[in-house]
């Protein structure tokens, strides 16, 4: 269980500071997009499948097809 | 750089802070105070087996309403701002394996929101996600056409009924016990039946219907390049 959590929010850790340093806007995105689910996993781990459910659906999903869609709309420019 | 600097060192900061306060958290054992009241009394009061939901619906009813409130105002801006400066976007047409997902997976998702929504004080889930399911369902089913369906009107339509019929839940308890948003008058039935829970499970397919409806209405602004939503 302890082990579980400690790698998961170490993935997590790596994985933001890595959102920040990606030369693609699109890794950037999808990065971002597996924060909110590792997120989601570790709400579920700590007993709080409601807040997990809310995470996975807005966090993982819905915010990040709306990342995308900006994505398309600036184009690859920045 | 000095952006990808700037963000390292608020990530830095943040994570200072959070290793200065997360050591002097402390575990609970028992709950205290209004914590300790709604877990020990929650499925009395509300015959909801779903003690989060309880909270959200019934104690704490009015401040979910203030949410939706809230996100009502933020998809209207978002949709008023999209409809005033479409950037046009062309939906292109979509790859076969995102055409085929897209004919597939609609149902059994639909399905899973609906379920989310209705045993909302039952199990895990509520009218939130739900609601975010069911407009999961839009969006895919926007990605795997290449035209923007016309809404004429009736996402909206929906949206205002669902949130009329929030406040018209709250008034009906005004009419018959005299408290705004009251769960019981009607009766709480057995926890963890499907007809249980006094209003929640209303209030839930209100809420449901309305966040499905906004969610979908910004997708569509998204891909819209103008029109009624």
């Amino acid at each position: 269980m302890t082990v579980i959590v400690v790698t998961l929010g170490g993935m997590m850790v790596a994985a933001a500071i890595a959102v920040l340093f990606v030369r693609d806007l699109l890794s950037a995105i999808i990065i971002t997009g597996f924060v909110s689910l590792s997120a989601s996993v570790m709400f579920l781990l700590m007993d709080a499948p409601d807040v997990a459910i809310t995470e996975a659906s807005i966090g993982a999903v819905l915010a990040t097809m709306i990342f995308l869609w900006g994505r398309g709309k600036i184009g690859e420019d920045r | 750089m000095i952006r990808t600097l700037t963000g390292l060192i608020i990530v830095l900061i943040l994570g200072a802070v959070a290793a200065a306060v997360v050591p002097e958290m402390q575990m609970r054992e028992e709950l205290q105070g209004v914590g300790y009241s709604y877990a020990s009394r929650g499925m009395d009061d509300t015959g909801s087996s779903n003690l989060v939901t309880a909270v959200i619906v019934a104690y704490r009813g009015l401040d979910t309403l203030g949410e939706v409130v809230v996100l009502f105002c933020a998809s209207t801006a978002v949709v008023l701002i999209l409809t005033l400066y479409p950037i046009g976007m062309k939906a292109s047409e979509p790859s076969r394996v995102v055409a085929f997902t897209a004919k597939v997976l609609p149902a059994p998702i639909l399905l899973f929101g609906v379920y989310f929504i209705a045993h909302s004080h039952i199990s895990p889930g509520g009218g939130f996600p739900g609601g975010t399911v069911i407009a999961s369902v839009f969006l895919l089913v926007m990605l795997g056409s290449s035209s923007v369906p016309d809404g004429k009107g009736r996402l909206s339509a929906i949206e205002s009924l669902a949130g009329l019929s929030f406040g018209l839940l709250g008034f009906w308890g005004i009419m018959t016990v005299g408290q705004f948003l009251n769960n019981a008058f009607l009766g709480t039935g057995t926890p963890g039946t499907l007809v249980s829970g006094g209003l929640i499970p209303l209030i839930s397919i209100a809420i449901g219907a309305k966040v499905a409806s906004e969610f979908s209405g910004v997708f569509k602004a998204f891909r819209n390049t103008g029109g009624t939503v």
